[in-house]
């Protein structure tokens, strides 16, 4: 076991993704230590703020009421972005070491993750603030032994839902939409299962024995993940790799050199599974306008113009921050074939505008809530189209990072690089520095026209625009290919 | 066909490649050897402009191979994995290919058939390439290499992880198209393929030409050898 834990940390330590990128590690850590901060801050003072907002009832009762809703939020948040720990077990099977200790480790693993400490940072000060004092001891102790209990239901839970529902999509709509009728029922009063889940809760606390109902569920999820993982534990997978639907996209492969770059690159995104991850990602992006489209932001030109940005290009913003990266796995394969730099670049071009498109058309009625909609994103769905995707590709050539196709897209930064933060300045500052200009001289909603009629030539000239990304390209090739090939 | 001046590639402190000169002539059959570190991928990657030269070029028909690409039209090339797209099946990578050298379905329905015995492409073709074994993948990468009939091809290390029937294939394979007058360039370990296939064999040693003798009789020996005594 020792040993399992020394490979492990060697394997995180010396994974080249950790060696290369600094800058993204340090910035994630900020924004986990600023979530944590927040979150004990919350757990401190929640009984201030949960006497505020409801008087007439006792604080613990309160706080187990939004337990219960963290609890069930904590699932899904878990099921996209918590990542499980995964020892490579293939070169162990064969060695003297028990198979026993191979699959507990990565479920013990589990248990030190970000998510339960988050977990716990929200429970303990509360705890230790309001109930410790307050209750007894046997009471405290039942409670807080429940409440923890619960997030490690959580965290075994998450590895079941994973392991057997990943790969269908529809399973994982059914069970984010039953956490969200839950959700609404509840906040609309119709069925409150969360005083039911707080009046459980203190009566747990209460009785001390019936503590051992959450603690049996505990051993229970944990060997349910046990169960599945021994399932798993061979070498050959359970599915058989034949594919029984296979796309043709002939008609495209008769459109030349460009039309077959095309169909190839559609069958990358239908097939691989971090590409196919980012299209349900950017479904997201495309709902943005239901948070910005109202009255606090209809007035403001530049909300409206940065919103309109991402609802237009969600799909080629979230697939192409990584161009040329996808090919990262057989890059070398462009530089022998007969595939001009050229047409290489026009290929992915001529994709981006299509899905630009698509997002375009798809949030047009957008429209409805109010007709400016219209007019801002048809111009930033032009901008987009001729000036974001040559931004995005000319940043595109700086990657050097080798992505792996089968990964999930989910809280995933495998070849992201410090290129892509620089991008954004120019990618959102630039149009939004043109509406300034033009407000500037009180000529506010010019701005959007004028974004609109520089996307319009630029994709009249467009011709000229993948010329200078190819020559980038051309420029950048071997430092590229040698990067992919790490 | 192929010339090298003055060609080196340096990596750090610890490897560097030097060849002063040397030219393959067309129809050549050439043979490349040398232990694991001798330099043969780094060779046969500057051929193919994968990777720039420190110093020297490499000519193609007259033209150096990194400033223009007009021999991308007539060079077929397999090195390693990463010349296949993993994600197509081998049917609709030959498509690929085939398509940039203006070849329709039916001539890789044709060209298939033909070599059927190297590869039966109809026991996979609902299997996308990553899945495939690495001696089926190999198979692909080699059967795509010659798809566009080219007229220099380049393999590295091809009998690699190939069953015995597949290698006697290729050896018969390669000796034909060398009969019709295909320039090839094919790196390997073993010294008996390659002395019964090859008209040339060039042996590299920690980055430096160090023999380049014509094949004859007594060649397996000179080479058994020759390596032999270095491992000692």
């Amino acid at each position: 076991m020792r040993q399992l834990i020394v490979h492990y940390w060697k394997e995180k330590v010396r994974s080249p993704f950790w060696q290369k990128s600094i800058f993204l590690n340090i910035l994630l850590g900020f924004v986990a230590i600023y979530l944590i901060l927040n979150f004990i801050a919350l757990s401190l003072f929640a009984d201030k703020i949960l006497l505020n907002a409801y008087p007439n009832q006792s604080v613990i009762f309160s706080f187990s009421k939004i337990l219960f809703y963290y609890f069930l939020l904590d699932i899904v948040f878990r099921f996209f972005m918590q990542q499980l720990p995964v020892i490579s077990i293939q070169p162990y099977l064969t060695l003297p070491i028990r198979k026993r200790t191979l699959l507990h480790f990565p479920l013990i693993r589990s248990v030190f993750s970000f998510f339960n400490l988050l977990g716990l940072v929200l429970i303990i000060p509360f705890f230790i603030k309001v109930i410790a004092p307050t209750e007894t001891v046997s009471y405290s102790l039942c409670w807080l032994i429940t409440v923890i209990s619960l997030i490690f239901i959580n965290n075994f839970i998450n590895f079941f839902l994973k392991k057997s529902f990943s790969k269908k999509p529809l399973v994982v709509i059914v069970l984010v939409a039953l956490i969200g009728l839950l959700l609404f029922m509840d906040v609309t009063g119709t069925v409150s299962i969360s005083i039911v889940f707080a009046n459980f809760l203190s009566n747990v606390s209460l009785s001390g024995f019936w503590v051992l109902v959450p603690l049996a569920t505990l051993f229970f999820f944990y060997y349910l993940a046990y169960a599945l993982l021994k399932n798993n534990a061979y070498i050959e997978s359970p599915e058989s790799n034949v594919n029984t639907k296979i796309g043709k996209f002939r008609t495209l492969s008769n459109k030349g050199v460009i039309g077959s770059l095309i169909g190839s690159e559609l069958k990358l995104i239908l097939r691989n599974k971090r590409p196919k991850s980012g299209l349900y990602l950017s479904i997201f992006f495309l709902l943005y306008g239901f948070i910005f489209y109202n009255e606090l932001y209809l007035d403001k030109i530049y909300m409206l113009a940065f919103v309109g940005l991402f609802v237009t290009s969600a799909l080629a913003i979230i697939y192409y921050q990584y161009v040329f990266s996808w090919e990262s796995s057989f890059f070398d394969t462009f530089l022998v074939q007969k595939i001009s730099a050229n047409n290489f670049v026009a290929s992915k071009y001529y994709l981006f505008a299509l899905m630009c498109t698509v997002s375009y058309l798809i949030t047009l009625p957008y429209a409805f809530i109010n007709y400016k909609i219209a007019i801002v994103n048809t111009a930033m769905f032009l901008f987009n189209v001729g000036i974001s995707s040559i931004i995005i590709f000319y940043s595109g050539t700086f990657s050097v990072s080798f992505i792996d196709l089968g990964k999930s897209q989910f809280m995933n930064y495998q070849g992201t690089g410090a290129h892509h933060f620089i991008m954004m300045i120019p990618l959102f500052g630039l149009p939004l520095l043109i509406i300034w200009l033009f407000d500037s001289f009180g000529m506010k909603d010019y701005g959007i026209y004028a974004l609109g009629i520089i996307g319009a030539l630029a994709i009249i000239f467009h011709k000229y625009c993948i010329n200078f990304v190819s020559h980038q390209l051309v420029k950048q090739k071997y430092r590229m290919a040698c990067g992919f090939r790490e | 066909m192929i010339e090298i001046s003055n060609l080196s590639k340096v990596y750090g402190k610890k490897f560097s490649l030097t060849i002063p000169t040397l030219a393959i002539n067309k129809n050549e059959l050439v043979g490349l050897v040398g232990n694991n570190g001798a330099g043969k991928t780094t060779l046969l990657s500057l051929m193919l402009d994968l990777i720039p030269a420190t110093n020297g070029f490499v000519k193609s028909k007259g033209m150096a191979v990194s400033k223009s690409e007009d021999w991308k039209n007539y060079t077929g090339s397999y090195l390693n994995e990463r010349f296949l797209i993993p994600y197509l099946t081998p049917t609709e990578f030959f498509e690929f290919i085939g398509g940039l050298h203006g070849k329709n379905a039916s001539d890789i329905a044709l060209f298939l058939k033909e070599n059927e015995a190297f590869f039966k492409e109809d026991a996979y073709d609902k299997t996308y390439i990553r899945d495939l074994s690495a001696g089926n993948k190999n198979k692909v990468g080699i059967l795509a290499a010659i798809l566009p009939k080219p007229e220099i091809l380049i393999l590295d290390e091809p009998f690699a992880n190939l069953d015995p029937s597949s290698q006697l294939w290729l050896k018969s394979k390669l000796k034909e198209l060398n009969n019709n007058g295909v320039t090839i360039v094919v790196s390997s370990h073993d010294l008996k393929h390659v002395t019964e296939i090859c008209s040339r064999i060039l042996i590299l040693d920690n980055g430096k030409l160090v023999k380049d003798i014509p094949t004859n009789s007594n060649s397996l020996k000179e080479l058994e050898n020759y390596f032999n005594v270095s491992s000692i």
